[in-house]
């Protein structure tokens, strides 16, 4: 049950077979031919499903469990998205056709935009981007072509340490300096430390509202005031966007460019590490640098333009990510404006449902309140010499997925918790009650149980060290 | 639809516990200017109310009338492959579709597996040593190799095939708009492909990569192993983006030396859907393992000793590194390349050598047809392609599609938008889903026009 498809392997059984109706006619010349067999295995299809059945299995996944994974929105992935985004006359569709025989296509993304812009308060938006992160790489690439149409050198981009590690990592992408801003311990900016930061070539800041330790940025208006004075774009991370639908909009706190995570606020599966989308949102006066092809009207009808003489380009293939844009449109038109509004609401109060239930118990970074996930610093409430990390693999044992940990770094040992609003009462009641129980008591009268965990799941702690020191990156014999 | 719990009871006591009236109190810390904005929410067009499942399964039903499923002779990138139901099987299990990148390992085995498993097969395909997890399709996968390339040789110049797919040519200049790299082109021949001499004469030691493709955007088979060759002597790194399925008949990367390998995995069992989402695959020869971008999984052992999977070489990422990262990717493209460990693990290397039989017996049936057709012609007589061909007409591209399209018929690609040297090319794309009717049937409408 735990072999890897090349030990099933066996040479007659092939699950698959092809025929062919003209005569076979593919003789190549010697210099452009494959010589060295293709080890591919050959199982039959009963083995090959009871594989990847059987693998199925050993995963933990949202559709089995409470998935706490603060940053990273677990909610529930509604069925009915997954049924329409396997409607033939939308899978069936080649990215070359002619815009008139996929007017829905074009429909369903040009309607997205809109939605997205309505959320959000930007003027524009495009669904090229097939990830947060590579929303982030193409909004900076927006604001370096920005400064370059208005002439000016700017080079740098400031981060918050609460950030993303993606952060950091687009900027140095997209070509610019990294600076690193010191925030508070609560995750929040101090206008006055910002503002030493603030030089003429700062090109634009990062920030993520609701910060990464679920608090909103109290000083966000400020902020804004000072970059705007010093002409510095403000990016929004909406990685947190979850919090805030139908509350309050990015573009009226002062953010330029924002991405969105399709596959965190707009419910689309996350399929163990995507696709996902990560479309990008704009003020008017960046809208001439988005990328092509803009998904347009005119005369009625849909169309792809590519006449943008001052787009930055394409940041991928063909048009964006669409199985992941046809799941996020039908998430928001099953919930509507009300629902939307209501999904946020329900995200934040299960939050400090949770927070009010642990906070006097265990210590909390951020104080007593939160928007949509919440941080908490165990350090002091453990015992023994038993770690945050073991606490996330206790939680396997029970059958939970752990929260998000170490993350963000500027709080030690921390546990990151994201509920989201799909989950009920009683399903966080009882997660409270194990965390809790590991951190306060099982550190304290049986730390060696915890150390050792998990237990339960199909392999025992795994030495991830030795993976890194002795890669073994493929099968071998 | 709501997805949340509305039981009045709970939400009282919850509302309790935290000590508020109304969860809105709980967004009492958003300035009050900043509140005001969600009366903006609800305008034109977005509508309040939200829909029940049977409304959104009609509207989108409607929606979806709206687009014309056709027989596909369009391939450039894009390609309608036959798909095993196995595929659809294993990729709609929620165990994988609704887990999160496999952070906890111990409770993620069968994503880690799977993409293990997915690593491995794209080495034996590319004949390369270490393969990551996936990146979001052909093009950044593209450009994320060049981007290795800087990173592996300090020198600044790309030299990139004129016949690389146009779309990745953008991609790739998007990618580096910022830097202080420089693009310069190789340009294909006359016969469509391109020769080693011109390679040779572009070529110099401050070169840092050689990017081709082949099958290139015309379809044609690149002689790789006199281009490798020729990189190799003036210390420039290889770059192969190529089609997977080709490489069931076409020599492999690893087989000419290429130090990477990148190309698009749509065909290997994932839909076409307009294009996306599809996936983009990369692998390195051994020693370029630590400077590859993305996810990789790795083997490994827990403490009883039982074999096992996690995601290794982290110290690369983002989440580790930050700026210093080798790229900021994070959500990469695992369920599509669960896809295509299905996809593949279901031929054996037997069927799977079928396969591209078939598809290049097609095209060769199909191009023998069109190319003897009264007002068309071979565009590159003697090249060898795969499952794409050029064929040059005198007959208009536009009616010549729109004639097609009557019959439920995606004609080929009109490559005079694409290259202006290319006036009246068309390019055709035949796989293992066209039957020889719908091949002789294409070839009268074409005879008619």
């Amino acid at each position: 049950m735990d072999k890897l498809l090349n030990e099933i392997s066996s040479k007659c059984s092939a699950a698959y077979d092809i025929n062919c109706d003209v005569e076979y006619d593919c003789s190549v010349p010697d210099n452009l031919k494959r010589v060295s067999g293709c080890a591919l295995p050959s199982v039959s299809e009963n083995d090959l499903l009871r594989h990847f059945t059987n693998l199925s299995r050993k995963n933990y996944a949202l559709s089995a469990a409470f998935y706490p994974l603060g940053s990273c929105t677990m909610k529930h992935n509604p069925l009915i998205n997954e049924k329409i985004a396997k409607i033939n006359a939308f899978t069936a569709i080649h990215p070359y056709q002619p815009e008139k025989t996929m007017q829905g296509v074009l429909e369903i993304m040009y309607n997205l935009q809109n939605d997205l812009c309505k959320i959000s308060g930007m003027d524009y938006f495009t669904l090229q981007p097939a990830a947060g992160a590579h929303g982030e790489f193409t909004g900076l690439l927006i604001i370096a072509r920005y400064f370059k149409s208005i002439k000016q050198k700017r080079t740098k981009i400031i981060v918050p340490d609460s950030a993303h590690g993606t952060n950091p990592a687009s900027a140095a992408f997209a070509g610019f300096e990294t600076v690193s801003l010191k925030s508070e311990p609560d995750g929040s900016i101090s206008p006055e430390k910002f503002k030493e930061l603030l030089s003429s070539d700062v090109a634009a800041v990062m920030l993520t509202v609701p910060n990464t330790l679920g608090v909103f940025e109290k000083n966000i208006c400020e902020i804004a005031k000072l970059s705007r004075e010093n002409g510095t774009l403000l990016y929004y991370d909406g990685a947190n966007l979850n919090a805030l639908m139908g509350i309050a909009r990015p573009a009226d706190m002062g953010f330029d460019v924002m991405h969105i995570n399709l596959h965190k606020t707009f419910s689309t599966p996350h399929g163990g590490g995507g696709p996902g989308a990560g479309p990008v949102g704009v003020k008017s006066f960046l809208e001439p640098f988005l990328p092509v092809p803009r998904v347009e009207i005119k005369n009625s009808k849909y169309v792809l333009n590519y006449k943008k003489p001052k787009t930055i380009g394409r940041v991928k293939s063909f048009l964006g990510n669409f199985p992941i844009i046809l799941r996020a449109y039908c998430y928001i038109k099953s919930l509507g404006a009300a629902g939307l509004k209501n999904a946020s609401m329900q995200a934040v109060l299960n939050a400090n449902y949770m927070l009010a239930k642990l906070k006097d118990k265990i210590n909390v970074p951020a104080g007593a309140r939160c928007m949509h996930e919440f941080v908490l610093a165990p350090k002091s409430a453990l015992q023994n010499g038993v770690r945050t990390l073991d606490v996330a693999k206790r939680l396997l044992d029970h059958g939970y997925y752990a929260p998000t940990v170490y993350f963000p770094l500027i709080v030690e040992e921390a546990i990151m918790i994201e509920p989201t609003e799909t989950e009920s009462k009683n399903t966080l009641d009882e997660f409270i009650e194990v965390l809790s129980s590991i951190i306060l008591e099982e550190s304290a009268h049986d730390p060696q149980k915890v150390k050792d965990a998990p237990v339960k799941t199909p392999v025992k702690r795994l030495n991830e060290v030795e993976a890194a020191r002795k890669p073994i990156l493929k099968w071998q014999l | 639809m709501q997805y949340t719990h509305n039981n009045e009871e709970d939400r009282r006591k919850m509302l309790e516990a935290v000590g508020v009236k109304d969860a809105e109190e709980l967004f009492d810390v958003i300035p009050a200017q900043l509140r005001t904005a969600f009366g903006g929410f609800s305008s034109d067009g977005f509508s309040s109310d939200g829909l029940t499942e049977q409304e959104l399964l009609r509207f989108f039903e409607e929606t979806a009338l709206k687009n014309k499923v056709l027989t596909s002779f369009r391939g450039a990138g894009i390609y309608d492959h036959f798909i095993a139901s196995l595929v659809g099987e294993v990729i709609s299990r929620s165990e994988f579709s609704t887990a999160y990148t496999p952070y906890q390992a111990e409770a993620s085995q069968g994503t880690l597996q799977a993409i293990f498993e997915y690593q491995s097969m794209i080495c034996a395909l590319t004949g390369l040593d270490a393969s990551n997890a996936s990146l979001y399709d052909g093009a950044c996968a593209a450009a994320e190799a060049v981007l290795l390339a800087l990173r592996v040789s300090a020198k600044k110049k790309i030299l990139i095939s004129s016949a690389l797919h146009p779309q990745y040519i953008k991609t790739v200049q998007t990618y580096l708009e910022n830097s202080d790299a420089e693009i310069s082109f190789v340009n294909v021949s006359s016969p469509g492909f391109i020769e080693k001499n011109s390679l040779d004469a572009s070529l110099d030691d401050s070169v840092a990569a050689v990017v081709i493709q082949s099958p290139n955007f015309y379809g044609i088979i690149e002689d790789m192993r006199s281009l490798a060759q020729s990189a190799k002597t003036k210390n420039a790194l290889f770059i192969s983006v190529v089609n997977p399925i080709s490489l069931s008949l076409f020599c492999a990367p690893g087989e000419y030396g290429a130090d990477i390998a990148v190309g698009e995995g749509q065909s290997l069992g994932i839909p076409m859907s307009a294009g996306g989402a599809t996936l983009g695959f990369m692998s390195v020869r051994k020693g370029l393992e630590w400077k590859m971008p993305g996810r990789i999984v790795g083997q490994t052992v827990d403490k009883e000793g039982k074999r096992g999977f996690v995601l290794t070489l982290q110290s690369r990422e983002q989440h580790i590194r930050r700026e210093k990262a080798t790229s900021n990717i994070c959500t990469n493209a695992s369920l599509n390349a669960l896809a295509a460990c299905a996809y593949l693990s279901g031929w054996g290397q037997d069927g799977f050598k079928k396969l591209g039989e078939v598809n290049i017996s097609k095209a060769r049936y199909a191009f023998n047809k069109i190319k003897n057709l009264d007002g068309f012609c071979a565009k590159f007589e003697n090249a060898v392609f795969f499952n794409e061909f050029v064929i040059e007409t005198r007959k208009d591209a536009k009616k010549i599609e729109n004639a097609l399209l009557k019959r439920g018929i995606l004609g080929p690609l009109d490559l005079s938008e694409y290259n202006p040297e290319l006036k009246n090319c068309l390019l055709f794309c035949v796989t293992e889903q066209r039957t020889k009717k719908q091949i002789d049937e294409l070839a009268e409408i074409l005879d008619k026009v």
